[in-house]
């Protein structure tokens, strides 16, 4: 059994403290054999905003080409999806909201054509992590981005209760992550539980 | 004082010409124009920018490394009395374009509270007024909740008093803000309204 991680590195700053953040998740998971990980950096993965033009109501498809066809190809594959995004102006990183309004083709294949995301036998075994930090210290500053991350969650068939969050707050210049006190472990728990129930999900 | 004009910039977040959004917006600038207000419309997909790159060299300079169309932006929204931010609710939230902008303001947030350069007097933001202009397909009222906060950042940011939202949802059962009963028109009443409350408040006593 191989257990697929996508990951999403959401923040236009490369080993940031999103990405940092990400890394102990996925270094976590990866000590199981079984896990294969992919990491994409969205400021190097060319994916463009929707352009709102409501085509792939018909056409089941983007009408733009660009890295935004590979990575929905792998939305469907993963077992596991995770999106990594800093908080910027109270709000989700634009490169981050731009992943997430593409995945309107989902939302239109769901809902409009009702058409499936994933064959229904792997429906309800897909896992979501929605992982963040935020210069501002105050314990609301991420609630505005976690609507979107639902949506997005939801549009590509992972449930509402199979998504974990992991926020962390107060750390803003480059690196801050790194002496935070329970952030690496917090992640490194998160991987580990992701893992274990994603096995069992698969198993069953 | 008879040569006062309220100077309006309206900003169209979406990336779909003359739709529901940028149709509300036109309707409160018709508003704003009508109570004798200049007025200008920036329609963010027709200028070219890309997103903050999250470097913080603002916090050392005050300035954006990134030498682009936002930075002309910026400056007329400084050197405006009303600004309507307008965009449709995408996945819960405002279009990445419009998040784009808001982020590249990091700057003025920058020289506000790092470098301590910029400074808003009170009375400066009761004079300065931030509308948010919405619509949403969805028919749930809490739809635009998620879109406020970065609005408000942003309105703070530049000096601004949040003043009021112009929002509609349930488009998608209206067929449209042309088909909404009373849209349109609000907007063009507080496109009036908020000019002649601009004109008031820098008329002498």
């Amino acid at each position: 059994m191989t257990i697929k991680i996508l990951a999403f590195a959401g923040s236009p700053r490369r080993n940031g403290n999103s990405e940092t953040l990400l890394d102990w998740v996925l270094a976590s998971m990866r000590e199981d054999p079984e896990v294969s990980v992919e990491k994409i950096a969205l400021t190097e993965a060319d994916v463009n905003p929707c352009k709102g033009c409501n085509a792939c109501e018909k056409l089941n498809r983007c009408i733009q080409r660009d890295g935004w066809d590979p990575v929905h190809d792998k939305i469907i594959e993963a077992d596991c999806i995770i999106l990594a995004a800093p908080i910027f102006c109270m709000g989700i990183n634009a490169q981050a909201k731009a992943l997430i309004d593409r995945t309107q083709v989902f939302r239109s294949r769901k809902y409009v054509l009702k058409l499936p995301i994933v064959p229904e036998e792997r429906k309800g075994k897909r896992l979501g992590i929605f992982l963040s930090t935020a210069g501002q210290n105050w314990p609301h500053v991420f609630d505005a981005a976690k609507p979107s991350v639902k949506c997005f969650f939801h549009v590509i068939e992972v449930r509402d209760a199979d998504i974990s969050y992991l926020t962390i707050n107060g750390v803003d210049e480059k690196g801050a992550i790194v002496t935070h006190p329970t952030a690496k472990t917090d992640a490194e728990q998160l991987g580990h539980a992701t893992i274990t129930e994603l096995k069992k999900r698969l198993a069953g | 004082m008879k040569d006062l004009v309220i100077k309006v910039l309206g900003i169209s977040g979406s990336p779909h010409r003359h739709g529901n959004t940028e149709t509300l917006l036109d309707s409160f600038l018709d508003g704003a124009r009508e109570a004798g207000a200049e007025v200008e419309k920036v329609v963010i997909k027709e200028i070219s920018y890309s997103s903050c790159k999250g470097c913080n060299a603002c916090h050392k300079t005050g300035e954006c490394i990134i030498r682009d169309d936002v930075i002309g932006l910026i400056d007329k929204i400084l050197a405006a009395d009303c600004i309507a931010v307008a965009s449709p609710i995408y996945s819960m939230g405002i279009t990445a374009e419009l998040k784009s902008l808001i982020d590249r303001a990091q700057y003025l947030w920058a020289r506000k509270f790092i470098l301590k350069t910029l400074y808003f007097s009170s009375d400066h933001i009761k004079k300065h007024k931030g509308l948010f202009i919405s619509t949403a397909g969805l028919s749930w009222d809490n739809v635009f909740d998620a879109a406020f906060p970065a609005i408000t950042a942003f309105f703070n940011g530049a000096g601004f008093e949040y003043y009021d939202n112009i929002i509609a949802n349930n488009m998608d059962a209206f067929g449209g803000v042309k088909k909404h009963p009373t849209a349109l028109k609000e907007a063009f009443e507080k496109g009036k309204k908020v000019v002649e409350s601009l004109e008031k408040l820098n008329t002498p006593e």
